[in-house]
């Protein structure tokens, strides 16, 4: 057999408890293959913290510090701290926490840690809605989505909250997005984070089948789409939130073809997802000229 | 298999909460109520190659740098890659899966490249030798008679090979020019496959003249009739035998062997088959000004497209709906030709539409030759009365290869009618295994034929466009000014390029995919194979839509 492209240990083992077609637990996969086993994990509660297993059983071989919903980051940061002072510093921090997590109750201590550039990775695993707790909207939940706090009547009208804008308005070393569907690319951005010092920002896309109402099979096949339809793109932002790079080199699928596979997106007529079209094409084309601005700007004196 | 801990009471917990043991004690495998597995399919190419190439196979094998292999593959089912990957009408390529996503895989092309390297390393050609007790005669050097004689030799059985020329290779040697495929190619070809086991070759020896049948009876076990079709169909109007009108097979015959040949300025050729695309393309590398007609339109042409193109960019002309009337001659010699116009009527029994004249309309042509193309048909003189024959053709069963006569076998063109170089092989190679099942009492073996791969079955997010690699050419201006080979074969680059794109369908080429994204790491990568572990895969099916080649089939549990 060939050499495998993507390493070949794995820390995350079978018999863990999550759903059939997952994507949170194939995100941790990737990571931890990109991270190795030197890896020390906060998770705060999210689906996370139910998938590994209960007490005193674990489906990952490194360790990880169970913490409250909004305490992600500054427990991260704690830790770190601990364990450089009995002179660790070698293991890298990672805070592994879900949209609601991040976006909603865990922003305080985000920003806080952020601010401060405190030495670890925060990565949300973004599934686009509380789902351990069956499926209630976050900020993170796109427009047009169902969820049972935004029923279809109500289906959610906000757009989907600007993470990395606002991790970027932090000047941080690092920030990236992923997706479960990209492998490669979603290994060598975490690789490069662990050798960064400063807070490291990943944002990874993965999906849901049972809170999107999606067949397990498809869930890949989803968070591909979510790229080539450009309503999730990858992208890095890096030089402390001043460059801005977007992976433009795909083959475009229609997102029609990405909301109507999902059945959180079914009540929406064609006027609406044309609508959620227009918006996502202005968010691409902001982001584009985002990253054109960056590169007419200077970057850091030290380059 | 991790143990699951459980606490009867609290003394047994540690102090502080801390996991202590996996959780590969949870045999998720019990969630599932579908369950994937490997199962590699059949690729659409193979289907479509009436020898049976096994192409995805040599093509991964090309991409592994495993090129011995390649041809080892290509030579279990066709001895000549060399000639069919220049001269083949390539049926895989219509139905190659890559044709529905932007252009099928130059599939003849690869093969051409695979013969060629075949034939630069001679020692990749395990010898055989003689080990069993049974004879077989060969009558005829064609593709069908040289396969039905390379399949035999290498299953041990020694082969005498009649041919009634002074040269083998049939139609390959004296019908197609050597602009598409050279004589010393064909020669080293040849020799590969007499050289390769068991095989005396009889040249000048035919059947009816030199040996008749029931000698070779007598001295052989079973015999192999590979006649093909070496005479040309009459017109059947006044004036044939003038000065001026040739069927067109001798004219090839007399380009072929090296002839200086000079048919005139004005020249027309009679059909729409490979014969007529050949001979107008040798009479225009002649000098000459070369019209072929044809009764029928284009779209009804039996040649080769390829070869009809050719034929076009190269400058003959055509023209459709007419047939030769009446022959005009001049001091025995002949001066002009009449033709009939046609159009185009109902159906016939081969389901193209048949010409019929149009009433009172013709036209006429000063020529300096006229070619008679219009289809070749069998010398069956030697077998007359003895082996059941029909329409001129020797009757013989499609399985078995079997004539009306036991231990008598046939197979090519003498027995389909007009047909190609790989159908003729692949008979040749089939009527070897019958032979042999003759021998051994052994049964055909009825293997269940498995899946073919269609385009749905791709997942096409792992490819990218691309266009098929042609073969670099001399260009068609120059290449009617001589006999040169027009074709040359893929620089090494371009070879991997070609080969890059073939999607290798319904065959596991190592992609890692399916191991990659299983959420449940229930897929075990062990040396080369894949393995699902049933205890925890929870039958989520990623791994199916996953497989960019529709490898992994599923079943329903229970059932
Ligand atoms: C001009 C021309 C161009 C063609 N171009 C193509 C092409 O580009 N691609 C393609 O796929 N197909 C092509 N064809 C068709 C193809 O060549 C034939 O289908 C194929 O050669 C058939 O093989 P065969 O072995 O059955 O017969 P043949 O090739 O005809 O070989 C029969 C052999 O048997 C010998 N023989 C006959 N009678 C006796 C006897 N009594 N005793 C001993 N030996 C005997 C003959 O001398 C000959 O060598 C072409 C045909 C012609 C005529
Ligand atoms: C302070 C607090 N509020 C509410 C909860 C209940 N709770 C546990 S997990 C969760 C949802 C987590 O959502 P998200 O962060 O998106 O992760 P996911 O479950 O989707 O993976 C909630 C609301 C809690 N544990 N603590
Ligand atoms: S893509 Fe490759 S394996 Fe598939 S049909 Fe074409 S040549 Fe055959
Ligand atoms: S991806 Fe894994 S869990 Fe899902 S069906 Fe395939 S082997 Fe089973
Ligand atoms: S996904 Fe790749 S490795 Fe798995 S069966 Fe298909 S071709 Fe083979
Ligand atoms: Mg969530």
């Amino acid at each position: 057999m060939r050499p495998a492209k993507i390493p070949t240990e794995e820390l995350m083992t079978s018999g863990h408890l999550a759903c059939q077609g997952c994507g949170a637990t194939q995100a941790m996969r990737f990571a931890l293959k990109a991270l190795g086993p030197k890896t020390a994990l906060v998770i705060p509660a999210c689906c996370w913290s139910v998938i590994d297993g209960p007490f005193p059983h674990s489906s990952l071989k490194v360790p990880i510090f169970h913490t409250a919903f909004e305490a992600a980051a500054s427990t991260a940061s704690g830790l770190k701290a601990g364990l450089e002072m009995r002179g660790d510093t070698e293991t890298v921090v990672m805070a592994w926490a879900g949209d609601g997590g991040t976006f909603d109750i865990g922003i305080q201590a985000l920003s806080g840690a952020a601010e401060r550039n405190e030495d670890m990775i925060y990565c949300c695993y973004d599934n686009e809605a509380y789902m351990n707790t069956g499926i209630q909207r976050s900020s993170a939940t796109p427009a047009g989505a169902w969820t049972t706090t935004t029923p279809i009547k109500h289906y959610k009208k906000r757009p989907k909250k600007k993470i990395i804008d606002i991790m970027a308005a932090h000047s941080i070393p690092y920030i990236a997005t992923a997706s479960v569907a990209y492998p490669l690319d979603l290994i060598e951005k975490f690789k490069k984070a662990r050798e960064i010092k400063g807070t490291r920002f990943i944002h990874v896309f993965a999906p849901c089948p049972t809170g999107w109402k999606l067949a397990p099979e498809l869930s890949v096949s989803m968070a591909r789409q979510a790229v080539t339809s450009k309503i999730f793109p990858l992208m890095e932002v890096t030089d402390n939130g001043r460059r801005w790079s977007v992976w433009k080199d795909f083959e475009p699928t229609p997102l029609q073809d990405y909301i109507k596979a999902q059945g959180r997106f079914r009540h929406l007529t064609d006027e609406e997802i044309e609508g959620i079209g227009r918006e996502t094409e202005r968010n691409w084309q902001e982001l584009l000229m985002k990253e054109r601005i960056s590169l007419e700007l200077p970057g850091l004196e030290s380059e | 298999m991790g143990e699951k801990i459980v606490f009867k009471n609290y003394k047994e917990m540690p102090i502080r909460a801390m996991s202590v043991a996996d959780m590969t004690w949870n045999l998720t495998g019990s969630w599932r109520n579908i369950r994937p597995y490997y199962d590699f399919k059949l690729s659409p190419c193979r289907v479509g190659c009436p020898a049976g190439e096994d192409i995805q196979k040599y093509i991964f094998l090309l991409i592994e740098d495993r090129a011995e292999e390649a041809w080892r593959t290509i030579i279990e089912t066709n001895p000549m890659p060399a000639v069919t990957g220049r001269v083949c009408f390539h049926p895989c390529m219509e139905k190659c899966t890559r044709k529905d996503f932007d252009q099928s895989i130059n599939i003849p092309g690869i093969e051409r490249s695979i013969g060629d390297l075949g034939l630069e390393n001679p020692g990749w050609m395990k010898k055989t030798k003689a080990s069993k007790k049974e004879k077989v005669a060969v009558v005829g050097g064609g593709p069908a008679g040289l396969s039905c004689a390379f399949y035999l030799a290498r299953r041990g059985y020694a082969v005498t090979l009649f041919e009634a020329d002074k040269a083998l290779g049939g139609v390959l040697r004296w019908g197609i020019p050597e602009y598409r495929l050279p004589n010393t190619l064909l020669d080293d070809v040849i020799t590969q496959i007499v050289e390769s086991g068991p095989i005396t070759v009889k040249s000048g020896t035919a059947l009816g003249k030199g040996v008749d049948l029931e000698s070779l009876e007598k001295e052989f076990d079973a015999l192999f009739l590979g006649l093909g079709l070496a005479e040309s169909r009459a017109l059947g109007i006044d004036g044939e035998e003038t000065d001026g009108v040739e069927a067109g097979l001798e004219f090839l015959r007399r380009v072929n062997s090296g002839e200086k040949v000079d048919p005139g300025k004005r020249v027309a050729v009679i059909g729409g088959g490979n014969t007529a695309m050949d001979v107008a393309r040798c009479a225009l590398r002649s000098g000459s000004d070369v019209t072929v007609i044809y009764r029928r339109t284009r779209h009804e042409m039996p040649a080769i497209s390829d070869e009809i193109e050719e034929a076009e960019h190269e400058g003959v002309n055509f023209r459709f709906l007419a047939a030769p009337k009446d022959i005009i001659t001049k001091n025995g010699k002949l001066e002009k030709v009449v033709f009939q116009e046609m159009e185009l009527g109902e159906p016939d029994e081969s389901g193209r539409r048949r010409p019929v004249p149009v009433e009172g309309k013709t036209f006429e042509l000063e020529l300096d030759r006229m070619f008679t193309a219009i289809g070749e048909t069998a010398d069956l003189g030697p077998i007359e009365g003895r082996v059941g024959s029909e329409w001129n053709l020797i009757g013989a069963d499609g399985e078995s290869y079997q004539t009306s006569r036991k231990g008598i076998y046939a197979g090519g063109d003498v027995v389909t009618g007009a047909a190609s170089v790989v159908e003729a092989v692949a008979a040749g190679r089939k009527a070897a295994e019958a032979i042999e099942r003759s021998f051994t009492g052994a049964e055909d073996k009825a293997v269940e034929e498995p899946k073919v791969i269609g385009f749905e079955d791709i997942n096409t997010a792992y490819f990218d466009h691309s266009n098929r690699s042609l073969l670099p050419r001399i260009d068609h201006k120059e290449a009617v000014n001589g006999f040169g080979e027009i074709h040359l074969g893929f620089s090494p680059e371009m070879l991997a390029r070609e080969t890059e794109r073939c999607f290798s369908c319904g065959v596991c080429n190592f992609c890692d995919n399916c191991w990659v994204f299983c959420p449940d790491v229930a897929i075990i990568r062990k040396e080369d194979e894949y393995e699902v572990d049933y205890d925890f895969c929870k039958g989520c099916l990623v791994c199916v839509i996953e497989c960019p080649r529709g490898c992994i089939s599923t079943r329903e549990e229970g059932k």
